[in-house]
């Protein structure tokens, strides 16, 4: 289900431009936030961002369209194409969160919790992980934290072409609202944070799973109940209060049928543990650094059953 | 559970008013904790939980519901 607030969020995904996306809301038929994503020129699309502010989508769109700069088109004429596309209808708003999809089918994945900017930690994670023979290595979320080593560890990141997804200190620094308790990052760097999914979709033989950092999810504006994978989210989050209540497992039991997935992964409660309920697994992954050992979660299904594994190396 | 809410004589009907709470939403699971319940289905009368696990049998959850109307209303 699609958000139905005043204020709908959209992304275009454009063409022939340097930034891929463009993100930007639409509340009463007036643009807002309007933000070029992952490249361009910055000052310019903040200029045009805030001359824009708050215009009609009529108005805006008048100022935007024909303009050059390569392809035939330009950052300006591609929200002109966007503008277009809402009004004839191509355009539906954006989901509250993103989800990314692993599409290829996985035996032995590699969990790697908070790293915080740990560049450290992760390749002698990343070192370990392959010795061990994982196919794919997940990071579920707060990549960056109180460390001087943010841009380090993102770039080393890219570089490896791990698959990661938003915690919560990834999210504060993709919409600028880290406030002074984590270090400055560059606009790339939050631009790159911006793109990276809040929810992981992968697949395990015959079985589906998420990986999702914790609650800030439910708290993204316009998040919505009905989304796929919001109930299994609500039942870990809310519910069951990150499975530390066991009493209400009854009631998980109960909900358990109407489940997209099987494998629920969550990482925002900094514990390793791991619950099977009605035939589904849950696993909480811990932080990647915890007394003076370096952890990491070993994913397996062998004959349709998912063995998990945490993975220690002293330091 | 909601159906057989539904069902209950007019005359009950009269006296009550229902709400059903989804448990897919937050809204459902922060009433579903408020109240201190375990198990689905659940049905609280006057805010108190009443029945867990169990779809009560009309005239239980009848005579339940006159016994706090009355309660309520000991001239009524």
């Amino acid at each position: 289900m699609k958000n139905h607030s005043a204020t709908k969020r959209f992304v275009f995904h454009t063409k022939g431009v340097c930034p891929p996306e463009i993100h930007f809301n639409v509340d009463d038929g007036n643009i807002k936030d309007i933000r070029f994503v992952g490249g361009g020129c910055p000052g310019n699309a903040q200029l045009v961002a805030r001359l824009l502010e708050g215009k009609p989508l009529k108005e805006a769109f008048q100022f935007l369209i024909g303009i050059d700069c390569r392809n035939g088109t330009s950052c300006p004429d591609q929200l002109a194409t966007a503008i277009r596309a809402i009004r004839d209808g191509r355009l539906d708003p954006a989901d509250s969160f993103r989800i990314h999809k692993d599409t290829s089918p996985r035996k032995k994945i590699g969990l790697i919790g908070e790293l915080q900017g740990n560049c450290i930690a992760f390749e002698q994670i990343l070192h370990n992980t392959h010795d061990i023979g994982v196919e794919v290595i997940y990071c579920l979320g707060n990549l960056t934290g109180n460390s001087p080593r943010n841009k380090e560890l993102l770039k080393i990141i890219q570089k490896h072409n791990i698959v990661a997804i938003q915690g919560e200190n990834d999210w504060r620094y993709a919409h600028g609202k880290e406030g002074r308790r984590l270090p400055a990052l560059d606009p790339q760097d939050r631009d790159w944070l911006v793109r990276l999914g809040h929810v992981l979709c992968f697949q395990m033989r015959n079985k589906k799973g998420i990986a999702f950092f914790g609650d800030y999810i439910q708290n993204l504006p316009d998040y919505s109940d009905f989304e796929p994978f919001a109930l299994e989210m609500n039942m870990v989050c809310g519910l069951t209060n990150f499975m530390q209540d066991e009493t209400v497992f009854p009631a998980l039991e109960a909900m358990i049928p109407q489940f997209e997935t099987d494998i629920i992964l969550f990482s925002q409660i900094k514990k390793w543990e791991h619950w099977q309920v009605a035939g589904k697994d849950f696993i909480s992954i811990g932080p990647a650094l915890e007394n003076n050992r370096l952890n990491w979660g070993f994913l397996e299904i062998n004959d349709d059953r998912i063995a998990f594994n945490v993975m220690e190396i002293q330091l | 559970m909601a159906e057989s809410v539904k069902v209950l004589p007019e005359d009950i009907q009269k006296i009550i008013e229902v709400r059903e709470w989804d448990m897919r939403t937050r809204e459902g699971v922060q009433r579903f904790r408020e109240l201190k319940a375990k198990s689905l289905p659940s049905v609280a009368l006057d805010g108190e939980l009443v029945y867990e696990s169990i779809i009560p049998m009309q005239e239980e959850l009848i005579d339940e519901i006159k016994r706090r109307h009355k309660e309520k209303n000991p001239h009524g």
